[in-house]
């Protein structure tokens, strides 16, 4: 497992104790400066979006491009979570979201247990099977997944969101490899106790793979918050629209306001910085793992 | 993993404890949404959802108009939306209707109406039903009420008529000497007439003498080009949209005359988009603006000096402008009831009863007793433009074609790139051609089931 | 998931050995039943819709009338095949690849060997470089439309500051691309940060001590050490970014819809627009086909260069 934090002690590409070539010197100041450019630039988007949602709206409109202001206030914030839809769209992509993770881990976390430790007859089709669904982009099934959700009338509620997103291919290897790292002889010993499959799965492997089902859920969770064209699709009814769905769907009858617009777009992804912050290793791990492997 | 996280825990427990809290008061608060979302119930029949397209000056005066109504009926909830304006609203209409989850009442442009019921996606309205509200034709616009029609059943109740006019700075225009003694614009006629006084507009503003919008707005485009192309007799489709009847020299000539006022002699901006075109007119850095009549509240806004008159006839022959009608409409809808028709209709009913709010922002109302009522004959500029109201002739019939449809955007952008002068005309008028054939060629993909 | 195509090679583990006591029956019934929700979720809103999406390709559907509609054989396939929209929004769609992917790759990687040489406060830039990956498409697309306004945005203010001349950005029809694709640099190239962040953590440090002794600069190490020994993650990075641009749509559906005269929609949209705006599921689901072959090319590709390293 790759791990991103080293321990900072020494660093690896100057080593101390060479004496200080004044041109690596420079460089390394020139190092510093030009990623200090790069950060500020990557910055200024978002510091941008912060700055304009805490500016009165007049003087918005009386010059767009300053950054100062002499009246801050977080009038915009107040209004667009008293006034607008937020409050709903949050809870709606939150439930989502949340449902999604669990079904996901729970579904897949089965599925890969049964891939990587049961020997069943079949079990190169569904491995086969699955693989398959690593090549079909979800996007070109938009179509007929839609015809399929107006058939069952299931459009305009969670499940339209919920259902097509828990069976994912890459959170069953995911799991799969993951449980086929762990030691033999901990089926081994359960099975010869007289414990049947599902007890094995879920006494014994599912507590162990904590790893897995949190990256599994962090990911699912925020692909499932940032979700777009299958929602825009789905979700009509202002009562349901997820956060980024109705920001985009839903407009102001007084027009456009960018203090607010602003305000909404921080607010819109502020709970998955939070999420970021807490779980920030965790995410970059996930990534490091699903990628390299 | 050589990085420990020793706070990781409690600060993950914390965060847990406090989603909880959040979820339990947003649950304790609005109970409805959650059992929408995982049961797909519906609002119960005394709310009524109503969609709309309108932000800005109409947006306000909407949402005036549907409190007004919801002061008076205290027994509906009207739950108002308002979503973004063109292609992605009729998109959207048309989802929600096959989602089982439709407005109960909704906004439709009249140039729309067509697809829309052959779509299957509205529904007609019953002649009993609508004597019962006092809908009835003798109450409106003619063309408009006709419009709302299709195949002999009614199908939308027209909310106005908005034509597309030419806005005059009153200020530029006195200095450039286009006023006559009562401070009216005097008439301008033919090409010529509009370049003489685009120029000594020019002279006066030391840049431009009008503006049109150029950029990202298709329908704008659109509507500049149909006034022009219509003055000149020129039609685009017949036949409901199977053939295409585009007269290449008039389109020719319409384009031309766009292309030399941008382009060639500079008298308007051949690169500007919405925002800046509202920034020339209201500075007064030009003296004319061709727009729809419902940026009225724009300037008004903005303490614009400012009138409006009816596009002048450029082109001498039958006189023509680009016209289109908001009209309210049921979305089809399996699951509503009697009682659940009454209340909507009671709504759309309550909205033109208000609908002298709806005529501040700069539209005629298609309701006559608000039409002819002395407050709105002495309303001032709208009632210059009345006659355009009267004569309006909506985009061609096709199913593919009306407010914001594909028909739009592929004129639109065509004219947008003369305007700007990324295209010649005649390649504008091929490149159009070949994108309308794509849709003319092929057999509706709506119609069939609505016998 | 921009990932969701990364974990085939050799993910799959072979079965350790289970004790063969236990009862191949045993085993076949407990695992189709460990499998039976998966599957039934996965046959049901994945394969099962890709099947019956084929099978609507070859009929003249349309959203707004019940069932598949009349058969229309191969026509709505030649259709497509001869229509100059498709085309061109296929083209849209790799020209939005070919803008995006050398840039995610290259200042990725430029931004990684930089934190990864800093000695101080590696997790700001990592948070700084990473955040806006978790943001909303939304979000980032109201934020960037408010800066590229023309005229007075943040942007053309800039620009206007240095003596410019600031395009109209999401209306030029030769710059609307390049403006989304700034964005999408700026808004997903955490991902392939972390990436090759993780990708330096494998490089022994010996290396770079003994061409330090040989007298070799920083820079040199970089170019000499560095870029070669990272060149299996940049072939995935590649990969992935790649797959993942030619799944473009949202970004471009907030900004422009497609526009200005049609020159950044993507073939994504072009679905979207005549599957549901113009109601013709049928076509619609045709060119959806054609645009997963072209996707499955590229994978085919993938799963090829991967077979071989691994």
């Amino acid at each position: 497992m790759a791990t991103l934090t080293v321990p900072e002690a020494p660093t690896r590409s100057t080593p101390a104790q060479a004496p200080v070539d004044p041109r690596h010197r420079a460089f390394t100041v020139l190092c510093v400066v030009v990623l200090v450019v790069l950060a500020a630039l990557w910055l200024v988007p978002m510091l941008w979006a912060v700055d304009t949602s805490i500016r009165p709206e007049s003087e918005i409109t009386a010059s767009p491009a300053t950054w100062w202001t002499s009246h801050p206030s977080l009038d915009a914030y107040r209004q667009v979570l008293s006034a607008g839809r937020m409050p709903v769209w949050y809870l709606n992509s939150f439930l989502v979201a949340l449902l999604t993770a669990v079904f996901a881990v729970v579904v897949c976390s089965m599925a890969g247990f049964a891939v990587a430790r049961v020997r069943f007859r079949g079990r190169r089709i569904v491995t086969g099977l699955v693989l398959a669904g690593l090549l079909i982009p979800p996007q070109t099934l938009i179509m007929p997944q839609f015809q399929e959700f107006a058939g069952l009338h299931l459009l305009n509620t969670y499940w339209a969101l919920i259902l097509p997103s828990v069976p994912t291919s890459v959170a069953v290897f995911v799991f799969a490899s993951f449980f086929s790292g762990l030691p033999g002889e901990l089926a081994e010993s359960a099975r010869i106790d007289g414990a049947g499959w599902f007890r094995v799965y879920s006494r014994i492997f599912l507590p162990l793979c904590k790893p897995a089902a949190s990256a599994v859920f962090i990911f699912t969770f925020v692909w499932s918050w940032n979700n777009f064209l299958w929602p825009l699709l789905t979700m009509t009814s202002a009562d349901v629209m997820t956060i980024p769905v109705g920001l985009n769907v839903v407009q102001d009858s007084y027009g456009i306001r960018y203090a607010q617009v602003m305000a909404s777009a921080v607010l819109g992804a502020l709970p998955l910085f939070a999420v970021f912050l807490v779980f920030q290793r965790r995410i970059v791990e996930g990534i490091a793992n699903t990628g390299i492997k | 993993m050589t990085e420990s996280y020793p706070k990781g825990t409690s600060r993950r427990a914390a965060l847990g404890a406090l989603g909880l809290a959040g979820v339990g008061a947003l649950t304790a608060g609005c109970g409805s949404p959650i059992a929408a979302g995982i049961a797909g119930t519906g609002p119960d029949a005394t709310s009524l959802t109503y969609w709309n397209l309108f932000t800005g000056g109409d947006g306000i005066n909407m949402v005036a108009m549907t409190d007004r109504f919801r002061a008076r009926h205290h027994n509906v909830h009207v739950d108002a939306v308002t979503l973004a304006w063109g292609t992605p609203y009729y998109t959207k209409l048309a989802l929600a209707v096959i989602g089982d989850r439709p407005p109960d009442v909704a906004i439709t442009h009249l140039s729309r109406l067509p697809t829309l019921a052959e779509g299957n996606l509205v529904e007609p309205l019953r002649p009993a039903d609508l004597t019962a509200h006092g809908l009835t034709g003798d109450r409106f616009t003619a063309a408009a009420w006709r419009k709302g029609q299709v195949g002999g059943a009614q199908y939308a109740v027209p909310l106005d008529t908005h034509p597309f006019v030419m806005f005059y700075r009153t200020d530029v225009c006195a200095k450039a000497g286009l006023l006559d003694g009562s401070g009216k614009l005097k008439p301008i006629e033919g090409t010529d007439g509009l370049v003489a006084a685009l120029s000594a507009c020019a002279k006066v503003t030391g840049g431009y003498g009008g503006v049109v919008n150029v950029n990202a707005d298709p329908a704008t485009c659109w509507r500049w080009f149909d006034t022009l192309y219509g003055q000149l007799g020129g039609q685009v489709l017949a036949d409901n949209g199977t053939r295409i009847v585009l007269d290449e020299a008039k389109a020719e000539k319409a384009l031309s005359f766009a292309r030399e006022l941008t382009v060639q002699r500079k008298l308007m901006p051949s690169n500007i988009d919405g925002s800046g075109v509202t920034q020339l007119f209201a500075s007064g850095k030009v003296g004319l603006l061709f727009d729809g009549e419902w940026q009225i509240p724009t300037y008004q806004g903005a303490k614009t000096p400012f009138s409006v008159a009816p596009v002048p006839n450029l082109f001498g022959g039958t006189y023509h402008c680009f016209a289109d009608s908001h009209a309210l409409i049921l979305p089809r809808n399996g699951r509503r009831d009697a009682r659940r028709r009454d209340a909507s209709l009671t709504l759309v009913r309550g909205l033109l009863d208000n609908s002298l709010i709806w005529a501040k922002g700069g539209h005629i109302p298609a309701f006559r007793e608000i039409q002819d009522s002395a407050t709105f004959r002495r309303m001032e500029p709208q009632s210059q433009y009345v006659p355009a109201a009267k004569a309006a002739i909506y985009d061609p019939a096709g199913w593919y074609s009306g407010a914001g449809s594909d028909f739009e955007n592929i004129m639109g952008f065509a004219v947008s790139a003369v305007e700007a002068g990324q295209l010649h005309p005649a390649a504008a008028i091929a490149q159009l051609r070949r994108k309308l054939a794509d849709y003319a060629s092929r057999p509706a993909p709506v119609g069939g089931t609505n016998s | 998931m921009t990932a969701t195509v990364a974990a085939p090679a050799g993910a799959l583990p072979g079965v350790k050995d289970e004790p063969r006591a236990a009862g191949v029956i045993g085993q076949t019934r407990a695992g189709w039943g460990l499998l039976t929700p998966f599957l039934v979720l996965y046959l049901a809103f994945l394969i099962g819709p890709a099947v019956y999406g084929l099978l609507m390709s070859f009929f003249d559907g349309s959203s707004v009338r019940p069932g598949l509609g009349p058969f229309a054989g191969l026509d709505n396939y030649t259709e497509a095949l001869t229509s100059a929209d498709f085309w061109s929004s296929m083209w849209h769609t790799v020209l939005f690849t070919i803008l995006t992917t050398p840039p995610l790759v290259i200042v990725a990687l430029l931004l990684a060997m930089l934190t990864d040489r800093i000695r101080r406060g590696k997790w700001f830039f990592r948070l700084v470089f990473f955040a806006p990956y978790v943001m909303p498409v939304t979000c980032v697309g109201l934020v960037f439309t408010w800066m590229y306004v023309p005229q007075t945005g943040l942007f053309a203010t800039w620009l206007g500051a240095l003596g410019l001349p600031a395009p109209a950005w999401l209306a030029d029809p030769n710059w609307a691309m390049i403006a989304i694709a700034l964005m999408t640099v700026w808004w997903t190239i955490g991902f392939n940060f972390v990436l090759y962040l993780a990708g330096l953590q494998d490089i022994p440090r010996e290396l770079y001590e003994a061409s330090a002794v040989d007298g070799a600069g920083p820079g040199a190490q970089w170019w000499r050490i560095t870029v070669p020994l990272l060149s299996r993650t940049t072939v995935l990075v590649t990969m992935l970014q790649i797959i993942a641009s030619l799944k473009v749509f949202d970004q471009i559906y907030l900004l422009t819809a497609g526009g200005p005269n049609y020159s950044t929609r993507p073939v994504i949209e072009y679905i979207y627009d005549v599957g549901f705006t113009d109601f013709r599921t049928g076509y619609g689901a045709a060119a959806s086909m054609l645009y997963f072959v072209v996707i499955l090319a590229v994978s085919a590709v993938w799963f090829a260069i991967s077979r071989r390293r691994a």
